[in-house]
């Protein structure tokens, strides 16, 4: 298991956490708007892009179908496939809102997965710096925001 | 509500001594049936979802060391803590969970929970 790599360093504890103790295989945390705070279990800089994008959008979906169907939106996801399953929810910090996407399989379980995802949310509540960190809201350059992000999280040349 | 496995939570927490009795999906480790948890919640804080999480992923891990050293399915598992114990016995695609004080009968209560996992499987 490798650390996470993160663009803000508050995310950095509370995401390894997670990451040991529900034994995901990789996972990213990112703000609704795609923009990636922190990962692991990815090398390839275009692989968090293309999660971060669709996790984004699978988010938008959900919270309008959750809307039409229940009045609220759906806070979790969940895919069990026939090997690894998918765990997708949002978690709020000091009024931000985040998602979270994780794959895991047969070395974890949803139970294990959704207490230790309540633990890393109060974590994250506890953690979050009083300065709003800058630049989360959506400036209208969704690519370029996504690739800022993983310019931090990669580094220039990791695409 | 399957009134079967109602049934068997409602028996199970009626024994002396058990605080809580849970039937939780082996795989996913959640709750499929639960009896309240007696005396209130531990800490300030309920504790079931949390423990028949862990229990069902430690019965998991339990299973495999069985079967490594060839022994076969786990039959009853007993977890001895401080301020009580939790026992776990595996009935297919579910696993019982009770939490019970230390000075509960545990002779009755393995008797029971294996008599429940024979007729839940």
């Amino acid at each position: 298991m490798t650390d996470p790599t993160v663009a803000e360093g508050w995310v950095a504890a509370p995401l390894r956490r997670l990451m040991e103790d529900a034994r995901f295989i990789s996972g990213v945390l990112l703000y609704p708007t795609g923009k990636a705070v922190g990962q692991f279990g990815f090398t390839n800089a275009g692989d968090v892009m293309s999660v971060c994008a669709l996790t984004s959008a699978i988010n938008a979906s959900a919270r309008e179908l959750g809307r039409q169907l229940d009045g609220k939106p759906f806070y979790e996801m969940h895919h069990a496939g026939a090997e690894r399953q998918v765990f997708m929810a949002r978690c709020t910090s000091g009024g931000q809102e985040f998602l979270f996407v994780g794959v895991f399989d047969r070395e974890s379980s949803l139970g294990v997965v959704e207490i230790y995802f309540e633990e890393f949310q109060k974590a994250l509540i506890k953690l979050r710096p009083d300065a709003p960190v800058a630049g989360i809201g959506p400036s209208g350059d969704f690519e370029g925001e996504l690739n800022r992000s993983l310019d931090k999280l990669f580094g220039p040349l990791g695409r | 509500m399957n009134t079967g496995l109602a049934e068997v939570v409602a028996t199970l927490s009626h024994l002396p001594g058990v605080l809580a009795a849970m039937i939780v999906g082996a795989a996913d480790g959640l709750i499929i049936e639960t009896s309240p948890l007696k005396g209130g919640t531990l800490g300030g804080s309920d504790t079931r979802k949390h423990t028949a999480a862990l229990a069902a992923y430690l019965y998991s891990k339990v299973t495999r060391a069985s079967d490594a050293a060839r022994l076969g399915t786990p039959a009853f598992m007993r977890l001895e803590a401080e301020q009580g114990q939790i026992c776990i016995v595996g009935a297919r695609d579910v696993v019982l969970v009770t939490i019970v004080t230390p000075d509960a009968n545990l002779g009755r209560v393995r008797l029971d929970m294996m008599q429940a996992a024979r007729g839940t499987s």
